[in-house]
């Protein structure tokens, strides 16, 4: 027993709290300076702030943190992905069906075109396929987040966040639907091959559909109070992603299919608009610090070719798209071309997607992100800085915002 | 003084212009997508104008000019469909009412030309205050000393037209308990009010010139009174009114306003009296606050009167000119609601009762409006 015993180890074993808080300053103050010195989406700077914290420089965010915080990711993912699937009015896709087949076809062009391009200069089509609908989603977090940076709205915002929603969904049932041929590739059970992508869907559909009729139930018995509903919404949002994470279902397909059916199965009008507020902001910083420690720059020297081939294939197949249908589906000269510039970002959305499937085929994984996670970490930097172009020159951002 | 000039038009001709609100379906607050709308719409054919507001929240359909004012009702209908398929293209939702209950005028932004950007200029937060919609109203008059006298037979008249459009009981969130509170936003201007107790054209031009010599005014835009003269439409045109909550109650209120002038313009029963204005400001409170259920003081008598009797009794004494322009079945339909105590501002507050929340509200009027008729 020494006379200096109070004191702690040097140095100091920080305890989850104080990570967690560390995390959202350093993201809150990147986020900040990005903004003010260059004027840049805040969302570069958590991300930025990410890469400082994450194993790539300081390692404050170790490879086990990271590991240790999938279920705040999930948590944050979820929350965005529902939001955006609460946006999303069946009633417009019906009263506008050029609307919806943009929208498919804004999805099928992607795939399509990176696929092709992909085969093309020599990869596996298994591979290829499985990159093609990864690259189909744009990052439901990112546009979210610079519609709301820049208080955007009008047409050209809302079918961006339309479209997300759209492609994410193809994105996830695309992936899933290869599962099969990757058990085959992998020569396990068929039983396997074919019950595993099966029980995801279903599962995951299911999982949304009863959190829905949950929702809508209690809302109706709470009655019209904001307060009441917005835990409501938060407390049902976090236990399915509890759900779906404990029965190993897809977080983003049960919460997709959640926001969708409750906004669109409410007939009667019990849900109140939602607004998440400044709690929302909470879960952008800790999703894009942490997507932004998880980014690997290592490949990009290595594959910079193939990252330059998918990004450009990526662009050209929502562009073809985009321009072909644009005009049919109402939008303002000009709109179309805008669009496909603000769907450019990816993020933690085909982070995840890349991790899962290594996580269940690891070795094909190791591949698959070796042709991926340059890509990613290009577009997640500056994805943003696309969207938040194509917003103000849309002219639907804020003067101010 | 070319502008000045009263262009004369056929009497009791009526038009009107109807100030919509656009809103989002998503939360059911006003929309920023009144330019999308508008180039769409720009493709159509369609039998009026439809024109940008103050606000990208707002449109303004203009009917054309007519004499009958069941075919003003037709064509009205036929811009509203037109509007509602549109809109729908772009996912907006499209209302009547002359507030949006609880919109936040901070948020609003304002439509990017020249004459709207002064506007905004001139008038500070007044300009973004000014998100109401109404509805203007034109009657047809030969002259110029028709108009100014017509302008101050009307004006007695202004409660009945608050009265029976009332539909702005909600204001940034608030029931306000009047039945319009649209009209409070325009009083704030410095140039709302009425038109002096002026005698005939000659007198309203030298008026006029002494407002503008030291640049108060530039045309008579810069007017915002209840009921102004509009020398190059050649009509009078009542300004009081909230849009209602369906284009057929709009019709209504043209159809009242014609009848009311044929009853005038035909022989001029009375002489505009300075009492009118006396009572004004009183009448006009009690029909804001009140609606129906108002007091009103008969200028000519100086009795105290319930303005829904009031208005009961003026039906009674246009009736002869409803035959003669044809609106009978038009002027019952309001004498109808009248009777059973039916206002826009009721059905409102009825639909906040049942459903307790104002954006339930905006869609309910959504609804109607997009429904028709």
């Amino acid at each position: 027993m020494t006379e200096l015993d109070f004191l702690p180890g040097f140095p100091p074993a920080f305890s989850q709290p104080a990570l967690f808080g560390v995390l959202l300053l350093v993201g809150l103050a990147a986020g900040e300076a990005v903004r003010r010195y260059a004027a840049l989406p805040r969302i570069i700077g958590y991300a930025l702030a990410g890469v400082l914290l994450g194993p790539q420089a300081t390692n404050l965010l170790s490879a086990d943190v990271l590991i240790a915080s999938r279920l705040l990711v999930d948590l944050s993912i979820g929350l965005i992905v529902f939001e955006l699937g609460f946006r999303l009015d069946f009633g417009w896709l019906k009263r506008n069906r050029w609307l919806l087949v943009t929208a498919i076809a804004e999805s099928l062009f992607c795939f399509g075109v990176i696929y092709g391009a992909l085969v093309y200069f020599g990869f596996r089509p298994l591979l290829a396929a499985a990159a093609a609908a990864i690259g189909t989603a744009t990052s439901p977090a990112v546009v979210l987040m610079v519609a709301n940076d820049l208080r955007a709205e009008g047409q050209v915002t809302e079918r961006m966040l339309l479209f997300t929603a759209v492609n994410s969904v193809f994105a996830y049932l695309a992936l899933t639907l290869l599962m099969p041929f990757l058990h085959f590739d992998l020569a396990s059970h068929w039983q396997t091959a074919v019950l595993h992508p099966l029980y995801l869907l279903a599962g995951s559909m299911l999982a949304g559909l009863a959190a829905c009729l949950l929702i809508l139930w209690l809302a109706r018995w709470i009655g019209k109070r904001e307060e009441a509903q917005f835990v409501l919404l938060v407390a049902i949002v976090v236990a399915t992603v509890g759900v779906a994470h404990s029965l190993n279902l897809s977080v983003v397909l049960a919460l997709v299919t959640l926001g969708m059916l409750a906004r669109n199965l409410d007939s009667t009008h019990v849900l109140l608009p939602l607004r998440f507020g400044h709690g929302g902001q909470l879960f952008f910083v800790i999703l894009f610090v942490l997507t932004g420690a998880s980014l690997q720059f290592d490949a990009l020297r290595t594959a910079a070719a193939v990252t330059a081939v998918f990004i450009a294939a990526r662009f050209l197949g929502k562009a073809i798209a985009l321009l072909a249908f644009g005009r049919l589906s109402g939008i303002r000269p000009g709109g179309a071309g805008l669009l496909s510039i603000a769907l450019l970002p990816m993020s933690g959305l085909s982070v995840m997607m890349v991790q899962d499937t290594a996580f269940f085929y690891p070795a094909f994984g190791a591949e698959l992100a070796a042709v991926m996670l340059s890509a990613i970490a290009l577009l997640e930097l500056a994805g943003p800085l696309a969207t938040q172009f194509a917003l103000r020159r849309a002219g639907e951002a804020r003067p101010d915002g | 003084m070319d502008e000045m000039h009263f262009q004369s038009s056929a009497a009791l001709s009526v038009g009107v212009e109807i100030e919509l609100q656009l809103v989002r379906p998503r939360d059911f607050d006003l929309s920023r997508e009144a330019a999308d709308l508008l180039a769409r719409l720009a493709k159509r054919r369609l039998p009026g104008a439809v024109k940008p507001e103050i606000t990208e929240s707002m449109i303004e359909l203009n009917s054309s000019v007519h004499s009958d004012c069941a075919a003003l009702a037709g064509e009205l209908e036929a811009m509203r469909a037109a509007v509602v398929e549109e809109a729908g293209v772009l996912n907006l939702r499209v209302c009547g009412g002359g507030s949006h209950p609880f919109h936040v005028w901070t948020e609003r932004r304002i439509f990017p030309n020249e004459r709207f950007r002064n506007i905004v200029e001139r008038y500070g937060y007044l300009a973004k205050q000014f998100t109401v919609f109404g509805q203007h109203i034109h009657v047809g008059c030969p002259s110029g000393d028709d108009a100014v006298y017509l302008t101050h037979m009307m004006t007695r008249y202004v409660p009945h037209f608050i009265a029976l459009s009332a539909a702005s009981p909600y204001y940034q969130g608030e029931d306000t308990s009047f039945q319009s509170s649209r009209l409070t936003a325009v009083s704030a201007f410095p140039l709302a009010g009425h038109m002096p107790f002026v005698r005939d054209w000659s007198e309203f031009l030298a008026y006029f010139e002494t407002m503008k010599r030291p640049g108060i005014v530039a045309s008579m835009k810069d007017f915002y009174w209840d009921i102004r003269p509009k020398p190059e439409y050649g009509t009078i045109e009542i300004r009081v009114c909230d849009t209602p909550l369906t284009v057929r109650r709009a019709a209504l209120l043209a159809a009242y306003a014609q009848a009311l002038a044929d009853h005038y313009l035909a022989g001029r029963p009375r002489q505009p009296a300075r009492e009118t204005y006396l009572f004004n400001s009183f009448n006009r409170f009690e029909a804001c606050r009140y609606g129906c259920r108002g007091s009103i003081v008969e200028p000519y008598s100086g009795v105290k009167a319930n303005i829904g009797d009031d208005i009961l009794e003026t039906l009674a004494a246009i009736a002869p000119s409803g035959e003669r322009l044809g609106c009978v079945e038009q002027l019952a339909e309001l004498e109808t609601g009248v009777r059973n105590g039916d206002s826009d501002a009721g059905w409102l507050r009825a639909r906040f009762g049942e459903r307790k929340s104002l954006a339930d509200v905006v869609r309910e009027a959504c609804t109607r409006w997009e429904k028709g008729g």
